[in-house]
């Protein structure tokens, strides 16, 4: 049976439907103590005093961990994987509070509750500084560093340039000039964050059970910070309640929950209240980027200049900070177009603020930047937005380059667009937004095309240093069963089942009979992203398949020699090994594993008994473009009343190569788009002038739920679909262009009132504003 | 102080001591195990600790264990009976409904008082509503929403059993 394509049903879901997942707040070991965290009230200020004498007698308390404390025992903490400046900082503040949430003292107690409820008999005195909460005050060279130890509120810079910028601009007949910013959100998965730590004195080793995306970044990070021998440092990861980018951060919270089971020789649990996670677990998003866009009358694109900031909040995150980003929206942000010319300067500033973390497609300002841009351009020059794009796509022939160096060909951005345009009825939207405004309805219909590097075309993979690459384990077990090791570590992705379903296919077995092992540092290979950037469709499927191809080329060394027919000649199907056309001559997976394991001398000369390959893949055998991506389209229609906007339609034409199962790749990529529009729509990680943090509920901080996500209906472009490793990735693709696709539409239903949308947070009453129904 | 209580989860009964502070939730995941039952919020939005209690959806964050004495209570331990899924949670596999995992005991407590209450929703629109006291961050819903209806479907329709619909659905 041909496993790969098909919709087959999850290996994962009969645990989750059953209750019998295992998540972080399920670990439970003897003698486990509980920890809680007192965390800064202020955006800024300077701890004066601080005294834990109630906490450390308050009921059920075993250790209580000031700053200093702390800072005796670990750090300073530097991230493996340096983006810059860094600033000396430990797990516990030491000196001065930097955002509302920051980490100032630990207690463990025997229960949740007792060490909550010491925490609250903490008494701290601050000396309230200054914050700095905006992107205006961090950029204000009179202002301090909020790191005292660094030269500005600036952390790096950056410049990027493509073809000749001077040139384009000199062509052009005219430069338009828009500031577009896009608002702080988080990740938000369901499960908060948690991490439980087990020291055993006699052997040294520390056992982490983590709810991470990469079980040996945490590993990594946790060696190198707590300075522990890391062959004496496992890292245990099984079912995690979501992540988007998140938890592949290793957290100062995670340094003192190992250090405190250390120093107590005692299991310590951390799991976090929702609120702390609104609050101080990581947030995402807060940039700008000032566009000039140099264009010729007739909708030629022809340069670009962009100012990028982005506002990192306090602390960098680990393995790496925000600095690396970036690196990323540079290079992507002229996407699939002829652009002639092209610079950008960036700058990553550091406010009062939480940490800035990975949240799924984390260069996403490219796309929405890009599309909306686009869409300004048109209406200025009254083209139609389809019209400037089709005007302005890269073909993806071969040799296209993006202006930034990047080969794209192979891409299908245009024939994404033909496609989405006419699934949505583009002509007939247009006579019905008309009929509407005659009848004083407001209706809009917009659409973006993205580029999503999963994995990217060679120049990407190869030049991608730490991401380049991915190991794997195939095993052939004694019973004929196959045993994979990956390096990805899911949370929600499916690889239990995507992963078997290609080396069932491939081994020629069924899928039952393949058993897929993550999550354990003493049996994974290294990655420090785990499951994470869209890596897994091609990265760990590549992996995979090309080491089940060595194990199976042994097996069939050994039964072409037993069967005395040419390795070339045989095939396996449901675990049987014949040769093609002689069904009566068989051998069986089983017979050969079971003689490889416990008879190996009995096998014929010259062949291997080691039937397990794990071999580094480097991206040999990729086909295609390199480039999943696609068009979104939707219509809407905006209440001019209530300011509501309604999704009316939604269709997404995505091009991720050879799709491996439908119900997976579909997940990803609605998913993707609920969360582009809760971003439009709904949440705002929002801060106050003094850096008070205003979200920290769900009350506050709204994600939307399933009346307000509408169909999504997806087609595929499934361009290779018979290459070698034509799988691409599909994490991302679904929130780096909704956002595009809803503002696009949102503004051209607003058009007859000017409307010009520069901001993506789209709340009901700046909808009003737009519409000037509302003053500002 | 404790308080004496007797209760039955998932079939079986419980004579128990209860700190009368401890929520529902904490009582069924730390004193029984039953950790199938997930916390996302704790201040009653997003669903993921819903249980049955006498036959209806309830926050198991925002009940007092107390205020189950003498209650039949469900989680989503108790659906599969013998080994064999509910109908419920095999429409909600077979639409791949799910990916982590985390909001999935709300969702399939929330549908299940639905479904055995009787009262199918006449429309999409009104079982999005439906649905909309549960948060999930990961699927975007409309898997969910499809493996409710196949669930109604599966529940209601005698003729089709449910295996036959499940073996069609696979191939
Ligand atoms: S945990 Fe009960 S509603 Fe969120
Ligand atoms: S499946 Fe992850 S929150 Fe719903």
């Amino acid at each position: 049976m041909r496993l790969v394509g098909a919709k087959i049903p999850r290996v994962e879901d009969r645990r989750i439907l059953t209750g019998r997942g295992h998540y972080i707040d399920d670990v439970q070991l003897p003698f486990m103590l509980h920890s809680s965290f007192l965390r800064s009230p202020l955006a800024h200020g300077r701890i004066n005093s601080i005294d834990v004498t109630e906490a450390r007698r308050a009921p059920g308390v075993v250790a209580v961990y000031t700053g200093e404390d702390m800072k005796a025992l670990a750090g300073p903490i530097k991230p493996v994987i340096p983006t810059g400046p860094a600033p000396e900082y430990f797990p516990l503040v030491t000196d001065k509070v930097l955002f509302v949430g920051d980490l100032v003292a630990m207690v463990v107690a025997e229960s949740r509750a007792q060490a909550e409820d010491a925490c609250e008999l903490i008494e701290v005195d601050y000396d309230p500084l200054p914050a700095v909460v905006d992107y205006e005050t961090a950029l204000d060279p009179s202002v301090p560093p909020i790191f005292s130890d660094l030269e500005s509120n600036v952390l790096v810079t950056r410049h990027l340039e493509g073809g000749d910028v001077d040139a384009a601009f000199k062509e052009a007949d005219r430069v338009i000039e828009v500031e577009l910013s896009q608002h702080r959100v988080a990740d938000v998965p369901m499960e908060t964050r948690g991490v439980v730590a087990d020291y055993d004195d006699d052997s040294g080793q520390l056992t982490v059970h983590s709810a991470t995306q990469s079980p040996q970044g945490v590993r990594i990070q946790l060696a190198s910070t707590l300075d522990h021998p890391i062959n004496k440092l496992v890292v245990l990861t099984q079912d995690v309640g979501g992540s988007f980018g998140l938890k592949i951060n290793i957290f100062r919270e995670d340094f003192c929950v190992c250090v405190a089971s250390k120093q107590i020789g005692r299991p310590v649990k951390w799991i976090e209240d929702r609120n702390e996670h609104m609050i101080a677990s990581g947030h995402a998003r807060e940039e700008k980027i000032l566009a000039q866009v140099a264009v010729s009358d007739a909708g030629d694109v022809l340069g670009l200049k962009a100012e990028l900031t982005l506002d990192q909040g306090s602390y960098p995150g680990l393995p790496f900070g925000a600095a690396i980003f970036p690196s990323l929206i540079d290079v992507l942000l002229p996407g699939p177009y002829k652009v002639k010319g092209y610079s950008c300067d960036s700058k990553v500033i550091t406010t009062n603020k939480c940490v800035y973390v990975a949240y799924r497609g984390p260069w996403a300002i490219e796309t929405w930047a890009r599309e909306r841009l686009l869409d300004i351009v048109a209406h200025e020059l009254g083209l139609d937005p389809a019209e400037i794009r089709r005007r302005n796509y890269l073909e993806g022939a071969e040799g296209d380059q993006l202006i930034t160096g990047r080969s794209v060909s192979g891409i299908t951005s245009r024939e994404t667009l033909d496609r989405a345009l006419a699934l949505i009825d583009y002509e007939e939207v247009r006579s019905q937004q008309q009929v509407a405004r005659n009848e004083g309805r407001c209706v809009g219909v917009g659409f973006a095309t993205f580029l999503e590097a999963a994995p990217g075309p060679p120049e990407m993979r190869l030049g991608g240093g730490m991401f380049a690459g991915e190991q794997a384990t195939v095993k052939l077990e004694a019973d004929g069963r196959v045993t994979i090791i990956t390096a990805q570590s899911p949370h929600g992705q499916g690889h239990e089942t995507t992963l078997a379903q290609v080396v069932a296919d491939e081994m020629g077995v069924s899928m039952d009979q393949v058993q897929v092992v993550y999550g354990d540092t003493r049996l994974t290979p290294f990655s420090i992203v785990g499951t994470g950037g869209s890596r897994a469709a091609t990265w760990a499927t590549g992996a995979v398949l090309v080491n089940a191809r060595k194990v199976k080329e042994k097996v069939l060394a050994i039964a072409g020699a037993q069967l005395e027919v040419s390795p070339e000649d045989l095939e396996i199907s449901e675990g049987i090994i014949t040769p093609k056309g002689v069904p009566s001559k068989a051998i069986s997976l089983a017979q050969i594993a079971r003689q490889a394991t416990l008879g190996p001398a009995s096998l014929p000369p010259g062949t291997d008994a080691n039937l397990e390959s794990n071999e580094r893949f480097l991206g040999e055998g990729i086909t295609g473009s390199g480039w999943s991506g696609g068009t979104h389209a939707c219509v809407v229609e905006v209440d001019l009343g209530t300011g509501a906007v309604k999704i009316v339609r939604y269709v997404v034409i995505e091009d991720c190569g050879r799709v491996i199962n439908p119900g997976v790749v579909a997940g990803q990529i609605r998913g993707g788009v609920a969360q582009g529009i809760g971003q439009v729509f709904y949440e705002r990680a929002a801060y106050d002038k003094e850096g008070n943090f205003l979200a920290g509920t769900f009350m506050d901080y709204l994600l939307p739920t399933a009346a307000e996500i509408p169909t999504i209906e997806i087609e595929y472009v499934e361009s290779d679909p018979e290459g070698e490793i034509g799988f691409r990735g599909v994490g991302e693709g679904g929130i780096i262009v909704a956002p595009a696709a809803l503002t696009n539409a949102i503004e051209d239903a607003l058009l007859p009132f000017g409307a010009k949308i520069t901001e993506m947070y789209l709340p009901p009453a700046k909808v009003l504003e737009l519409a000037g129904i509302i003053e500002e | 102080m404790t308080m004496d209580m007797e209760l039955t989860v998932n079939g079986s009964a419980y004579q128990v001591s209860a700190d009368p502070r401890r929520t529902l939730a904490d009582f069924l995941r730390e004193d029984l195990r039953l950790t199938g039952t997930h916390l996302g919020c704790e201040h009653g939005v997003c669903g993921a600790c819903t249980v049955m209690v006498d036959g209806s959806a309830v926050r198991s964050c925002l009940m007092l264990a107390v205020q189950a004495d003498g209650c039949d209570v469900m989680t989503i331990e108790g659906l599969e009976r013998d080994g064999q899924l509910h109908p419920l949670q095999e429409s909600l596999r077979d639409c791949h409904s799910f990916q982590c995992g985390f909001c999935t005991p709300g969702f399939v407590m929330t549908a299940l008082a639905m479904i055995e209450e009787g009262s199918a929703p006449a429309s999409e629109e009104e079982l999005r509503e439906n649905l909309a006291g549960n948060l999930c961050r990961c699927t975007g819903y409309q898997s969910i929403v499809e493996g409710v209806i196949e669930a109604v479907r599966r529940t209601t329709d005698q003729s089709a059993s449910a295996q036959g619909a499940v073996e069609k659905r696979v191939s």
